[in-house]
């Protein structure tokens, strides 16, 4: 008998809230967290807008923040994101439980680097006459201007081992990048761990900001975010036949995975069993998914097959929906190759609409939604939802929440270079 | 602890080090005590405090790859050409005839890490945008005419899991993929995760590696900040010296490792030849910075194997020549193997290749099962009484047929693969 995981603690951060009562009570209400970016002037980008955190301390959070001081967002937001997860989960300070068999597996993302001084020290050694790089130049500038304690914090290994010791979680550590599908992968592998025996209890999510000048840069080279020129909130459109790309949002969604007898034992809250995983590789393009879905395909119906849950008893579709032409298309059509004649008949939503795309973290987040939905009964809407995309013509609860009971719900999540993950949460029946 | 029937071996070996390329020259150069450990050459680092790192020199991904996959070089960071390559030594090396794999059942598990920007795909765009003085570049400009002279797909060439997603690509590996970042330790954690997949049979043929090159002027200058790292620059074949009294720091090196892992009746069915069985694997964090971390990953993958200590025939350290790291270490391993079977540091003679280290080092043990000789640990001179661990120096014969791997970085992840040669 293959051991039974559930979620017993969760926590975010999110553009819509920094609880999660808060942020699914913004999300049935259709809100956006979308607006002009704040975080640096990017005024004279392509891409103006994102789904920002604001008004974030730490401190607020968490009982010592010095920790985090040297830290990116990316940590801080993980790091208030798993204390509510711990405490939620009734674990942060608890002393019965084995520590040695709590682990963590993120899929994070890196620090913020540190953009401005990096290209004035770039301009200040580049020699435009040889076209090249002064190097003992630059790294005179280097050694002189940047900050070592925030050097270090961009690796990418960081935020796992911070929480790690701050939480005092000393089971398998383990942080995942797969660029979009990185947290969902990380509960993946996390529910992995615990079905193996190498834990009993996993902290388990993501945590990314790409709102810095180089994020923006990189994706609006690749042209791959929305350039709307009307009312930013109106501006990330997934399965419209309008749309024209991703918003940025950013945050964290941290969960508390658990064997199924050790969280009775505890008398630990249950808010649902984690029943499948699966993840493939397109193999296809580093840009673009594959055409036909094929790795989207493989990934959902292995999700679903692992989880042994019926098609049809799947209720809700937490979908991957970027805004993006490709993404969108693609998933639709990979729903429809799993779930034939019955794709018409299960909602699907991207809540991405509303928060933008959190990136590594976006899959933790999802899911957490997922969970809430199910408890609720309440299904959040696709948001900016107005022309019908002959490709896209599933029922993705256009711009209203609905009332929709179910007990298992599919998440996906999609990454560039073709990495796609699926999920399958279950209410929890004993 | 979950019983699993399907058995996972290494049937390929590709590794690109600083001291030759693949297993059979990269064991016989430490063989012959000689060290990868050298200047560095391939851009002026004079301004650079540590001037010499594990550097290979000649590096041109060209000479490994397809010719027909040559034009997607040009979207790869070295880090990422230095990945598809010791992949494609590693296939060729497995002797697997790709056309008969199910692609859906053959997966990719690398280690990555921050892969450095080349500072002059940037120039162009820094020099319009800001007028030398220090931290400042106007944004207005950047956003415009800046992002019009930086390549489309500059971003795609940086990103960590384009290590496992390339390889995927060129070798139209459909199934489980996936890139864990997790520093010095992640190539033996992305083994470790490639046994587990194996096992739950989730596919039956892995490249599972890592790659790493921080041999760069953005890297060593960052890296200059905040590691401890050896200032031994007049005798840089002596700057890393694991477990020795006088060590002063690491050496950053570069390189890739990919192992072929494959399940054993897939391997056997094809007549691949095997170098070894994956026994056993654990992870672990270590909180208390005491090595308890370490021992407990070593005694997960030690229960797994069910093999005894004295099986063993060497343990093959991480050992990265820092103070506090390498008396972790060892009091870790003591803690685990009270009888401590004696211990090699690869590191020594071609410095810490980051997220290939693990690997890599590993190739040390299986050519050892090959040749039947094991390498020792150069610069081991004066022993430390904090590190309480018999370090072998010269090389020696083969005894025994189980090798035990430790990985961990400085920040407490810690990683143990146990192999059995096969016979």
């Amino acid at each position: 008998m293959r051991r039974r995981i559930v979620i017993t603690g969760m926590g975010v951060v999110t553009p819509l809230g920094s609880t999660i009562t808060e942020m699914f009570q913004n999300l049935i209400a259709g809100k956006s967290g979308i607006g002009a970016i704040t975080r640096f002037n990017a005024k004279n980008f392509p891409t103006t807008f994102a789904a920002e955190i604001k008004n974030f301390d730490l401190a607020k959070h968490v009982k010592d923040a010095s920790p985090w001081n040297n830290c990116g967002v990316n940590s801080r937001f993980a790091a208030a994101a798993a204390q509510q997860a711990l405490e939620n989960s009734g674990l942060l300070d608890n002393t019965k439980i084995d520590r040695t068999r709590f682990g963590v597996y993120l899929g994070s993302g890196e620090g913020i680097q540190d953009f401005n001084n990096m290209i004035s020290m770039i301009a200040r050694a580049y020699n435009s006459e040889t076209r090249s790089l002064d190097c003992v130049k630059f790294a005179g500038e280097g050694l002189k201007h940047f900050h070592g304690g925030h050097e270090a914090e961009q690796e990418l290994h960081t935020t796992p081992a911070h929480l790690a010791q701050y939480f005092c979680l000393e089971g398998p550590n383990f942080n995942c990048l797969t660029a979009c599908a990185a947290s969902s992968q990380a509960i993946g592998e996390a529910l992995e761990i615990i079905r193996h025996g190498d834990a009993d209890i996993m902290l388990t999510g993501g945590s990314h900001s790409m709102i810095h000048p180089f994020g923006v840069t990189g994706f609006n080279l690749l042209t791959a975010l929305s350039t709307f020129k009307g009312d930013p909130t109106k501006s990330s459109k997934p399965f419209d036949l309008n749309r024209d790309g991703f918003v940025l949002g950013e945050g964290s969604g941290m969960l508390v995975i658990e064997e199924l007898e050790h969280a009775k034992k505890r008398g630990a809250k249950i808010h649902a069993e984690l029943t499948g995983y699966c993840s493939t590789a397109d193999a296809f393009r580093v840009t673009d998914s594959h055409p036909e879905g094929r790795g989207a395909i493989a990934c959902i119906a292995g999700a679903i097959k692992d989880s042994g849950v019926a098609i049809e008893e799947i209720g809700y579709i937490n979908a991957h929906g970027t805004s993006t032409q490709v993404n969108d298309r693609v998933e639709t059509l990979g729903i429809k190759k799993v779930f034939g004649d019955r794709a018409y008949k299960t909602p699907v939503s991207s809540i991405k609409s509303m928060m933008g795309h959190l990136i590594a973290a976006a899959g933790a987040v999802e899911l957490i939604t997922c969970i809430e939905a199910m408890r609720t009964g309440i299904l959040p809407p696709t948001t900016n939802y107005e022309t019908p995309d002959p490709e896209c013509d599933l029922d993705y609860i256009p711009n209203k929440a609905r009332e929709h009971k179910t007990k298992n719900c599919l998440s996906n999540s999609f990454g560039f270079g073709g990495q796609n993950t699926s999920l399958v949460v279950s209410a929890f029946n004993n | 602890m979950v019983v699993s029937l399907r058995r996972a071996v290494i049937t390929g070996i590709g590794a690109l080090t600083p001291l030759g390329i693949n297993g059979p020259s990269f064991h016989q150069a430490l063989i012959e005590g000689k060290s990868g450990v050298r200047g560095i050459t391939s851009f002026d680092a004079s301004g650079l405090p540590i001037r010499f790192g594990g550097c290979i020199p000649d590096f041109d991904a060209k000479n490994y790859v397809d010719k027909k996959d040559r034009k997607a070089l040009r979207v790869m960071a070295k880090t990422i050409q230095l990945a598809v390559s010791g992949a494609q030594c590693a296939i060729n090396d497995s002797k697997v005839d790709k056309e008969k794999l199910d692609r859906t059942r053959f997966g990719v598990i690398f280690g990555a890490g921050l892969i450095a920007s080349e500072l002059n795909e940037l120039a162009d765009a820094a020099v319009v945008s800001s007028s030398g003085d220090p931290i400042k570049v106007d944004l207005d400009v950047w956003g415009h005419k800046g992002l019009e002279v930086i390549q489309p797909l500059w971003m795609l060439k940086y990103l960590p899991n384009m290590l496992a997603c390339q390889v995927s690509i060129l070798h139209d590996a459909q199934g489980p993929n996936n890139s864990i970042t997790q520093s010095d330790v992640a190539s033996i954690l992305a083994l470790g995760e490639t046994y587990r997949l194996l096992c739950r049979d989730r596919g039956d043929f892995f490249l599972s590696g890592g790659a790493e090159s921080r041999i760069n002027i953005l890297s060593m200058t960052r890296h200059s900040l905040f590691e401890e790292l050896s200032s031994n620059n007049e005798h840089p074949e002596k700057a890393c010296r694991p477990f020795d009294k006088n060590r002063d720091g690491m050496v950053i090196g570069e390189g890739t490792g990919v192992f072929a892992v494959e399940e054993l009746e897939h391997a056997k069915s094809r007549g691949a030849k095997i170098y070894a069985e994956i026994l056993g694997f654990g992870a672990a964090f270590d909180q208390k910075k005491d090595g308890s971390g370490v021992a407990r990953a070593i005694q997960a993958a030690m229960n797994e194997s069910g093999i005894d200590v004295s099986d063993i025939d060497h343990v093959n350290a991480h050992g990265l020549g820092c103070k506090i790291s390498d008396r972790i270490e060892a009091q870790g391993i003591r803690s685990a193997l009270p009888k401590t079977p004696e211990v090699i540091a690869i590191k020594s003679a071609i410095g810490n290749l980051g997220a290939a280290g693990g690997l890599v080092e590993l190739v040390a043990s299986l050519e050892a099962f090959q040749t039947g000789v094991v390498p020792g640990t150069l610069n081991y001179e004066n022993i430390d009484p904090d590190c309480p661990v018999p370090v072998l120096r010269a090389p020696r014969e083969l005894k025994k047929n189980c090798v035990l791997k430790v990985s961990m970085c400085q920040t407490g992840q810690c990683g143990a693969v146990v192999i059995r040669r096969w016979i």
